[in-house]
């Protein structure tokens, strides 16, 4: 279940503006259990993390503008991805997410990943927002509790 | 089969293209592989794979992007920066390769700068044509 498994690259959101705009943070821990492998003696925030987290941040953005009125907000399309610079714990990355466009069900993005004024990641993406029982009704429920850990989610994230 | 470096900048240009979900016009010489295709950890094996079937010979791990193994050794990499044994290392393992400004301020974080569609090419090149 969602709520169980811990699986988000970003820490806290420091500024929104509705449908536009969101910035996040994520700090590194060396106590985060895929730097053991990645690497051994040289740990860093593997790619498809740092995009992960910038991914998370312009979900959130799609949810505050559309009133967590969909479930399911996943990845669709990631061009142009960029990985600049290692991050390394102890280190801290703000995510920029400008959203181009936000529509019901598709999104667009560019993004950019910064850490002590260092270009760490940039991509421009796109998002698909929809509820499972758009393709199957029985599953309105699982939407309903998807959402609801979604708010707690986001209550977390925002507050402070 | 000997394949001039053009030919060998074509099919390398193909790979990435597969491999990285990128355009062709963007794989240029002078591109880099993180910094500007957007290619991370994973990247890489898949990347090695599509060689080793495309030309047809069998690349060692670590013999094409020896990076893995430079930044894991506390003897080659100290305070964020290649040590001279480190820098010897790399030298050794990637001789095709011009180090440039590198060599003077060896950070590692920069250490991705190095790889770039050329050094493929090259390495290539040096395997497909070594006598």
């Amino acid at each position: 279940m969602a709520e169980t498994m811990r699986f988000i690259l970003i820490d806290k959101i420091v500024s929104l503006e509705s449908g536009k705009e969101i910035r996040a943070v994520k700090n590194v821990s060396l106590a985060e259990e895929y730097l053991a492998d990645h690497f051994p003696t040289f740990p860093v925030l593997p790619g498809v993390l740092l995009l992960e987290g910038m991914i998370e941040s312009a979900s959130w953005l799609v949810r505050e503008a559309e009133n967590f009125a969909h479930s399911m907000i996943l990845l669709s399309e990631a061009r142009n991805v960029k990985y600049k610079s290692f991050l390394a714990p102890g280190g801290q990355i703000e995510y920029t997410v400008e959203a181009r466009t936000i529509e019901e069900n598709i999104s667009s993005f560019t993004g950019i990943g910064v850490s002590d004024d260092e270009r760490i990641v940039e991509a421009k993406f796109g998002l698909r927002h929809f509820n499972l029982a758009d393709e199957n009704p029985s599953m309105a429920a699982v939407d309903a509790k998807v959402i609801e850990n979604m708010k707690k989610r986001w209550k977390m994230l925002s507050s402070g | 089969m000997a394949m001039s470096r053009d030919e060998i900048f074509g099919e390398v240009q193909e790979v990435l293209v597969d491999a990285l979900g990128v355009d062709d016009d963007e794989v240029t010489a002078e591109a880099i592989l993180m910094g500007d295709l957007g290619a991370e950890s994973i990247d890489f094996l898949d990347i090695v794979f599509r060689l080793e079937k495309t030309f047809e010979m069998k690349i060692p791990r670590e013999e094409l992007f020896p990076a893995e193994s430079l930044m894991n050794n506390p003897d080659f990499v100290k305070d964020g920066k290649l040590t001279e044994t480190g820098l010897t290392e790399l030298r050794n393992k990637m001789p095709y390769i011009e180090l440039g400004d590198f060599a003077n301020d060896p950070d590692i974080n920069k250490l991705g700068d190095l790889f770039t569609v050329n050094t493929i090419v090259s390495y290539v090149d040096s395997k497909l044509n070594a006598a």
